[in-house]
């Protein structure tokens, strides 16, 4: 066996994995010890290296540690230096190393031999498959459509301008998309860099809609923060936490108090809690009520006085337990908790903003902030700048409903004929009515597609140019929201791919078609690389932030094994004053949320992104198919969650299939799980099962254990940005009479029958007011 | 005294409680002798005839007085001790053939498949795409559960403040690997298994932890 | 250099007000210590493998209810009812504080399962298996468990070995709170915990932050003498675990009624 650096590497996984193996006495490889023909010293046998890269499990791109042992990554942990997660991590970072070893990963380039959508590739030569490629470009470049997963800094760059300069566009697909949230946080902030929050410092916490601490926005940011939050070192009192979701999610588990509102009516309670604080004269010092509301102070929010809002938000009766107050009072109260009890925070996003008046649920949400006094505070919502380097995107440019509306009457009217797409998956993830399956099914459109696994996207393409995967590729990111400083993280590749496959960088493919057909004007670099290291000098050149070095060299170094360049002195923008008559603006937009569906519906359908699957980007990894849902601890499966004395009431029991039907002939097909903390009158349903294609861990589970929740969606959109509207849909049950076993986790370790009751005995509370909330 | 009916099942029961023990025992010797040293390590033939002596013996016996540790370069750092490389080899038999026609020569010629002389004078060029890796056969081997640490025992016994723990490299190898230098062929240290029982004694007599978790993990 | 060794007593304090129920801890254990993967299969069978899990109670009726994650792995008990019931002595306790399973000594009477109240040890009833590609990722520090085996929780002791073999005996140093976190020597699920909630520490360190703990749950046998929030799982059952537990601090309990805070 010739023994080229490669195949070393091969050889090392097989003597590793001999060494942990005590099935045989003496497996294979085990009787031999090689003597590789060059050894270069990080691939020593039996010692570690650590090295720093960013992950891409999910759009947070959080900064890790990846552990390389003879070649292969054995582990990956958080990044202690990186801003965003300071060493933490989540259950899908870890997951990273599936993605890279899995199974079903494409070995090659692949062109399509059959029809379209039926599967059939054949694998081609990389020369040709750039071919194709290169002579696709020329002849239908022009206004090409390049679809990626959500891109910051150099990607994102290089992606936009390759975009442009074929005359087409490029589009951030995420499934449950941010727009709406993007243009609250404009028009309420005057920022187009997502804002972050401070919420370790903060006191209390209103959280509306955003499951802030599984899936929303930067978790494991957000819950390093939250666990500050509850008992960081100097602090003197446990900070307050309350939500506001119809659905309960993991956020309104840990919150401190749930309350169960109507889908839709979030910025409802929002505009009466800023009535109530105006009224009663509770803003914080300094804040200019006047300049809010126009003037006209608490008159201008008349309409939302507690007893108007208080019978519309469908708060239950019994939650009010409190003798002699009414729901009202209740918001009332909560609005002077929620005032007193500064540093406050009010944030929102997911399902609030997810209605036909999501834009006006989050703006009165956020403007909430100016009244207690903490925007660009500490304790408050914070500003991140944009990028520390001219022309890279510190913000994902992400697609609404209406831009992908778009593209699909595009190539429906043959105005583009050439799809790109790296890392999405439109397909599973808009609803049916888009017409994108369809529309990428035409014969008079080519799709090139960069993903590294079969996913429902991939299964239309006609040619399948895999990228690597990240931990063998060179990238960097600008996290959004970002830690409220100029921070520029660096990816590195960790390891090269095992010696069977063969994928190219989709950067430097894309580098290199510029330049093959003389588009490389504003892309001048051979390869991602080059692009990065002439970004490090840029940064050497700025002197100043987390490294110091002597040489341009030394700082290229220090910045990949630190994982990336920050500056904590380079705070975000200084908040200005309030936009004027910001509430006043925002109360004159108020709507009620308009439901679409099943117009006789019993339920409201509340998708949710899936702890660990997110929107079914990991659905292929094992780990995270086998991680128990936090709520309902069920795994591998798609469930319906369903109130539990509903579930009483309409004769079913867990495991038992109904069917979900949104209108007439729209319906899916999932096991009933039943929820004790769910409101009877609201299903939910995650997302991340029902993909088509992508392998068994994906796919290899038909309905109904495996479902798609956004079959059941409509075309129906959120007023101004134009987003998805996934949390508006009205929806019947219908029992089929089959049944199925649900996987779960509860009840796998019989704790509960060790003859003790359950909960008081194990789980142990204290109240906070023996404790005074410090507790130790 | 039993009917003489009932006694040919009894001597049956007999020879039957005989066959298993007989088959338990089999077993166990099975299991016992098949594990190091006695079913492997016994001087496998190699792809190579590496003499150790002319490596590592002493000058005065004809050897060059290699240390151990100049080509097991990881002993002293890491959990294994780890053959060289053949670019390590090469350091010296790019230029080092032995006498031609030889079998010493042929058996360097083995690794030097890569190598073009060039013009005298001038250093032989190596294209590494050209050599091969050597698989040499194992000669000592743990089993899978049991993680030893090279660098831990070989600091123990160089770096101690007593004069049994201030031993050279050399030595320290030899308790467990026998004198190596001296072996033309390698094979385990005479009488010397390594069995986890050879490991407790040597624990026990250094006072160092006997815990099973310091080796099994 | 061979310095004087040092005594460690390892032990963990769980913040139950902090954690979140992510389940970054059980995937990174998965991912740290081999543990074979749980198909849906093993769900379905009930014997899927989490060293450590996170178990959900309910509590009270909607509206009114809440939800309580509880992380439970192998509580490292001092007086463990696994350890006297093993024929083969294959679990037994160290002087560090660990309740150590030996793999290779085990043969599998599962005794010990029967015997464990936290229900945290797990048999293997099949041979573990992954797809070849998939291999690459196992850990070489840790021993793949081969069918009719017992495994649980170690506390990472691959890690901790390897802290102090390069900490203390090759640095000279002592392998404390600091080197646990920056050097990547703690237990994995304690690293990857984005809280916070699970704190690691040796009980010998008094600068190690669970000490305070340990000292308050050891100097007050009764719960309801400590003045920290720790106490231990099923501490009536007198196993004196090396985990212990921080109270969830409930500031609108269900039960007495309504306060505002």
């Amino acid at each position: 066996m010739n023994l080229t650096r490669r195949n070393f590497l091969t050889w090392a996984g097989i003597s590793a994995v001999g060494a942990v193996s005590c099935k045989i006495p003496f497996p294979e490889g085990e009787l031999q010890i090689q003597s590789p023909v060059r050894l270069p010293e990080d691939l020593v046998k039996g010692q570690d290296n650590w090295y720093a890269t960013l992950c891409r499990q999910c759009p947070a791109a959080e900064g890790v540690l990846v552990r390389v042992m003879e070649g292969r990554a054995k582990k990956v942990q958080g990044n202690p230096n990186y801003p965003v997660n300071l060493g933490k991590q989540s259950a899908r970072c870890d997951a990273g190393l599936q993605a890279l070893y899995h199974p079903h990963r494409l070995a090659g380039p692949m062109s399509r031999s059959g029809p379209k959508g039926a599967g059939q590739y054949q694998p081609v030569a990389w020369d040709q498959a750039l071919n194709t490629l290169g002579s696709q470009l020329s002849d239908r470049g022009q206004g090409l459509v390049l679809i990626t997963e959500p891109l910051r800094a150099h990607l994102g760059l290089i992606v936009s301008r390759f975009a442009t300069a074929f005359g087409g566009r490029h589009l951030g697909f995420q499934t449950l998309d941010d727009t709406t949230y993007r243009g609250a946080a404009k028009s309420v902030f005057g920022q187009d860099v997502l804002p972050g929050f401070d919420i370790a410092h903060a006191n209390y916490l209103i959280s509306f809609g955003a499951d802030f601490l599984s899936t929303w926005g930067s978790p494991t940011h957000f819950s390093r923060a939250y666990g500050e939050f509850r008992h960081g070192a100097g602090r003197t009192r446990r900070g307050t936490h309350v939500h506001v979701e119809p659905r309960f999610s993991m956020t309104a588990a840990n919150a401190d108090r749930w309350l169960p509102i109507a889908p839709g009516w979030e910025g409802h309670l929002a505009l009466s809690l800023a009535y109530v604080i105006i009224a009663e004269g509770l803003q914080a010092p300094g804040v200019d009520v006047a300049g809010l509301t126009g003037g006209r102070g608490a008159a201008s929010l008349e309409a939302f006085r507690p007893e108007t809002v208080a019978p519309r938000i469908g708060l239950p009766e019994g939650l009010l337990v409190l003798p002699g107050k009414d729901a009202a009072e209740f918001i009332r109260q909560l609005a002077r908790d929620f005032a007193a009890n500064r540093p406050s925070l009010a944030i929102g996003g997911d399902s609030a903003g997810a209605h036909s008046n999501g834009q006006f649920n989050l703006e009165a949400i956020y403007a909430l902030n100016y009244l207690v006094g903490s925007v660009g505070a500490p304790g408050g919502v914070v500003f991140n700048p944009a990028s520390p380097l001219p022309d890279l995107p510190a913000a994902a440019k992400v697609g609404s409903l209406a831009d992908w509306a778009g593209v699909a009457e595009d190539i429906r009217g043959g105005r583009s004929k050439l799809l790109l797409v790296h890392q999405a998956d439109p397909v599973h993830g808009l609803p049916p009515s888009v017409g994108f399956r369809e529309a990428l099914g035409r014969e008079d459109l080519f799709t090139v597609s960069f993903s590294s696994f079969m996913d429902e996207t991939t299964a239309l393409a006609d040619l399948i140019l895999p990228d690597r995967v990240y931990l063998e590729d060179w990238g960097s990111d600008i996290p959004e929201p970002g830690p409220g400083y100029y921070t520029l993280g660096f990816q590195q590749p960790v390891v090269n791919p095992l010696s069977d496959y063969d994928p190219r960088s989709f950067a430097d493919l894309l580098l290199a078609a510029a330049q093959e057909q003389g588009k490389s004007a504003n892309l001048p670099w051979p390869r991602l690389r080059d692009f990065l290291r002439e970004s490090s000098d840029a940064l050497f050149a700025l002197n100043r932030g987390s490294i110091q070095a002597a040489s341009a060299d030394e700082f290229w170094t220090t910045l990949l094994r630190q994982g990336g360049w920050w500056d904590e002195k380079g705070t975000g923008p200084r908040p200005g004053a309030a936009p004027r008559d910001l509430l006043a603006g925002i109360a004159a937009r108020a709507a009620a949320p308009s439901y679409f569906g099943a117009a006789d519906g019993e339920f409201f359908l509340l998708p949710f992104a899936h702890n660990t699957l997110l929107d079914g980007q990991n659905a292929h990894l094992p780990w995270l198919q086998g991680a128990p849902d936090p709520i309902t601890t069920i795994t591998w499966q798609t469930w319906v969650e369903v109130n539990d004395h509903k579930v009483k009431e309409l004769g079913l029991r867990e495991g038992d299939v109904v069917r979900v039907e949104s209108a007439a002939g729209v319906s899916i097909l999932a096991p009933v799980y039943p929820n004790p903390a769910l409101p009877p009158n609201v299903v939910g349903i995650p997302l991340g099962q029902g993909r088509r294609s992508g392998g068994e861990y994906a796919a290899g589970r038909a309905a109904p254990e495996s479902a798609n929740v956004l079959d059941l969606l409509e075309d129906r959109r959120v007023a101004v940005s134009g987003a998805l509207a996934w949390a508006g849909a009205r929806v019947r049950l219908t029992p089929t009479g089959q049944s199925i076993r649900i996987s779960k986790f509860e009840g796998t370790s019989p704790a509960r029958e060790i003859g003790l009751s359950p909960s008081e005995d194990i789980f142990k509370t204290v109240s906070s007011n023996g404790a005074a909330g410090g507790a130790r | 005294m039993l009917p003489k009916g009932k006694m040919v099942p009894l001597a049956l029961v007999g020879l039957g409680t005989a066959a298993i023990m007989v088959f338990v025992l089999v077993v166990v010797a099975m299991s016992w002798f098949s594990n190091p040293p006695f079913g492997l390590g016994n001087a496998p033939p190699q792809p190579i005839a590496f003499p150790h002596t002319v490596h590592a013996g002493a000058p005065e016996q004809g050897g060059l007085g290699i240390q151990c540790e100049f080509c097991h370069r990881n002993v002293t750092k890491g959990a294994a001790a780890t053959v060289p490389a053949v670019e390590q080899c090469l350091f010296c038999h790019k230029t080092a053939t032995g006498s031609p026609g030889t079998a010493q020569a042929a058996e360097i010629a083995k690794i030097r498949e890569g190598i073009t002389d060039g013009p005298p004078g001038s250093p032989p060029a190596v294209d590494w795409d050209k050599t091969n890796p050597i698989n040499w056969e194992r000669v000592h081997r743990l089993p899978d559960h049991v993680r030893f640490v090279h660098e831990a025992h070989v600091r123990f016994f160089t770096a101690g403040t007593t004069p049994e723990t201030q031993l050279p490299v050399a030595q320290v190898c030899s308790k467990c690997h026998g004198d190596v230098a001296s072996m033309t062929e390698v094979q385990p240290q005479a009488r010397q298994s390594l069995k986890m029982g050879t490991c407790l004694d040597c624990h026990r007599q250094n006072s160092v932890p006997t815990d099973c978790t310091v080796c099994h993990q | 250099m061979a310095t004087e060794r040092i005594d460690h007593k390892w032990g963990m304090v769980i913040d139950l007000d902090r954690c979140t129920g992510c389940q970054a801890c059980v995937v990174a254990c998965q991912a740290e210590n081999n543990v074979p993967m749980n198909t849906q299969d093993r769900f379905l069978q009930r014997r899927a493998y989490e060293w450590i899990r996170i178990e959900r109670y309910w509590e009270g009726e909607f509206p009114n209810v809440k939800a309580r994650f509880l992380p439970v792995l192998c509580q490292h008990c001092e007086n463990a009812p696994c350890e006297p019931v093993c024929p083969v002595y294959a679990t037994y306790h160290n002087e560090q504080g660990l309740n150590v399973q030996v793999y290779n000594r085990c043969v599998g009477t599962r005794y010990c399962i029967n015997n464990c109240p936290y229900q945290v040890r797990f048999f293997n009833w099949w041979e573990p298996q992954w797809p070849a590609t998939l291999r690459n990722q196992l850990n070489p520090d840790v021993t793949v468990r081969s069918r009719g085996i017992m495994e649980k929780c170690t506390f990472c002791i691959q890690r901790l070995r390897r802290g102090e073999l390069t900490v203390e005996r090759r640095e000279g140093g002592r392998l404390d709170a600091q080197a646990l976190r920056d050097r990547n020597f703690g237990p994995a699920c304690v690293a990857a915990c984005p809280t916070g909630a699970l704190i690691f520490g040796d009980q010998l360190d008094p600068n190690s932050a669970i000490s305070p703990y340990f000292a308050d749950a050891n100097e007050h046998p009764h719960e309801e003498d400590r003045t920290t929030r720790a106490y231990r799982l099923l501490e009536e059952m007198n196993t004196k675990p090396n985990v212990l537990y921080l109270k969830k601090v409930d500031q609108y309990p269900l039960k007495q009624g309504e306060q505002h805070g």
